[in-house]
């Protein structure tokens, strides 16, 4: 999926807290907040993403549509920023993982974050998992085919 | 002006949006998330040809048309007019999706294998009517396998193309933001094929398929075979501000590619994907981009006719213009009519002969 438009490898932890579990990862942010001090919200609200593919034929790209999207960009009083991004019109939780962006760049109870991303990482790793094994149950068996 | 006020008619447009909306009664959110969780396969039609992608809002287009498909795409393209377009994705390449199905019939032996992923395929067609007796239907659990399935596959043209079965050139890679958009710029002919794909993508499933399904009887030159059908999640990649770039989230895109022999020594494939899970209008949207190159004009393969005509909100949306008021055209074409009738029977002495077959 990281396709030749790509620069640098795609960061695990943004993806990860994209992909959060949406109640865990306000709570933490709501736990987190009162350290962030008065912030300045840059952006807030649901856009679309136009998506691109890549045919097969010939190669042409083309847009196969558009996603719904919440974003979130706020500054901290540092001056540091966050941004989030996640698919559908939930903008309390892009909001909350702009915060966590931007407290985990400030260093603010990164420690607690950092942790967050790691359990939220396996959880969707051991998802993922159960998801293959399930959809390798439906392998067809060639050699008693 | 064609159509003549309808102001006296206001009462009774009034009423009869009553009347619609009352078969549905009221419409809540629990209504919505039932649809949403329901019917997955309608709201993935809904999504692609709506060209959005976002299930709860297909599902409430759903709820509040009472399921009139095309209603509720012109509620989905008519509220996606509303958002800012935030960013262009990264470009999905056609084998990094997660896949959860992905099936050849051309070939046995596809490197990957042949993984079923969820269908009704094989499935004996009986109704469960013990449902309506008070019975629940549960379906019997799934039973995983021991080890997880790859989780992507490789592309099945890219192994053809190995073999020298394909030819195609690949096209130049483009800048994202210089991607042919129909949503920003008119579709002409010839399309540019990102315009055709793009315009497949949103394309109406029974429209395709009729179309579709005329090339596979014999009204096209190729007959398709699926060379590859699959099904997966694709992950939105997006930039943060500082550059990174991430993951927003993944959806559901299927893809198609059909293949023929009648090449010159070599396969010719086509292909189509959409937004959403959506079998039968990706591989017959790809028979017609099989078939296009070279259509005759005016066939339903020609690549003019079956854009044209497979659009859902034009199409059915010039279906039902019809049924507004045409009184005042139709009154002249009537007097028009009058008008020649009286003109031949002044004109015309009829014979003898004339009026006893008459």
């Amino acid at each position: 999926m990281f396709d030749r438009h790509g620069g640098e490898m795609p960061s695990d932890d943004l993806t990860t807290l994209a992909r959060a579990d949406a109640a865990r990862l306000k709570l933490l942010a709501e736990e987190i907040l009162p350290r962030l001090g008065d912030m300045q919200v840059l952006k807030s609200g649901t856009g679309l993403v136009m998506l691109p593919m890549r045919d097969t034929v010939q190669g042409v790209e083309f847009h196969l549509g558009e996603v719904l999207v919440a974003e979130a960009h706020v500054r901290l009083p540092s001056g540091t920023e966050g941004y989030g991004m996640v698919t559908g019109r939930d903008i309390e939780r892009a909001m909350a993982m702009a915060l966590l962006d931007a407290a985990l760049s400030d260093g603010t109870a990164a420690d607690r974050i950092r942790a967050f991303i790691e359990a939220e990482a396996q959880a969707q790793q051991a998802e993922d998992t159960e998801t293959l094994r399930r959809i390798e149950a439906t392998r067809v068996d060639m050699e008693t085919f | 002006m064609a159509y003549v006020a309808t102001r006296g008619g206001e009462r009774a447009i009034e009423q009869s949006e009553r009347l619609y909306r009352a078969q549905m009664g009221q419409i809540d959110a629990a209504r919505v998330a039932e649809i949403e969780k329901a019917l997955p396969a309608l709201v993935d039609r809904v999504m692609g040809e709506a060209s959005l992608y976002a299930p709860d809002l297909a599902a409430l287009a759903l709820a509040q048309s009472g399921g009139d498909l095309y209603e509720a795409l012109l509620l989905l393209r008519a509220w996606r007019t509303t958002q800012p377009r935030l960013q262009i994705a990264e470009v999905v390449a056609p084998d990094a999706g997660f896949t959860h199905r992905r099936i050849s019939a051309a070939f046995k032996d596809i490197p990957g294998g042949q993984i079923l992923g969820p269908t009704l395929d094989y499935a004996h067609r009986l109704l469960a009517t013990e449902v309506l007796e008070d019975q629940p239907y549960a379906p019997p659990a799934v039973e995983p396998a021991a080890k997880p399935a790859p989780a992507t596959h490789p592309s099945l043209a890219e192994w053809q193309r190995a073999q020298g079965l394909v030819t195609t050139p690949e096209a130049a890679p483009v800048p994202r933001d210089e991607i042919p958009d129909l949503t920003r710029e008119p579709l002409l002919f010839p399309a540019k094929r990102a315009h055709t794909l793009q315009s497949l993508a949103r394309a109406d499933t029974g429209g395709t398929l009729a179309l579709g399904y005329s090339a596979m009887r014999g009204y096209g030159n190729s007959h398709p075979t699926v060379n590859e059908l699959r099904l997966s999640e694709v992950e939105v990649m997006v930039a943060h501000p500082d550059g990174r770039r991430f993951s927003a989230g993944r959806v559901k895109t299927s893809q198609a590619e059909v293949v023929t022999t009648k090449g010159k020594g070599e396969l010719r494939l086509g292909f189509t994907a959409t937004l959403g899970w959506n079998e039968v209008k990706c591989i017959s949207a790809a028979t017609l981009d099989l078939n296009a190159p070279g259509a005759e004009k005016n066939s339903p393969v020609e690549e003019e006719f079956f854009l044209y005509h497979t659009e859902p909100v034009e199409s059915s949306g010039f279906c039902i213009h019809f049924k507004l008021p045409h009184y005042v055209t139709f009154q002249s074409s009537l007097d028009n009519l009058r008008a020649a009738k009286s003109a031949q029977a002044e004109q015309a002495q009829p014979t003898d002969k004339e009026e006893e077959t008459a």
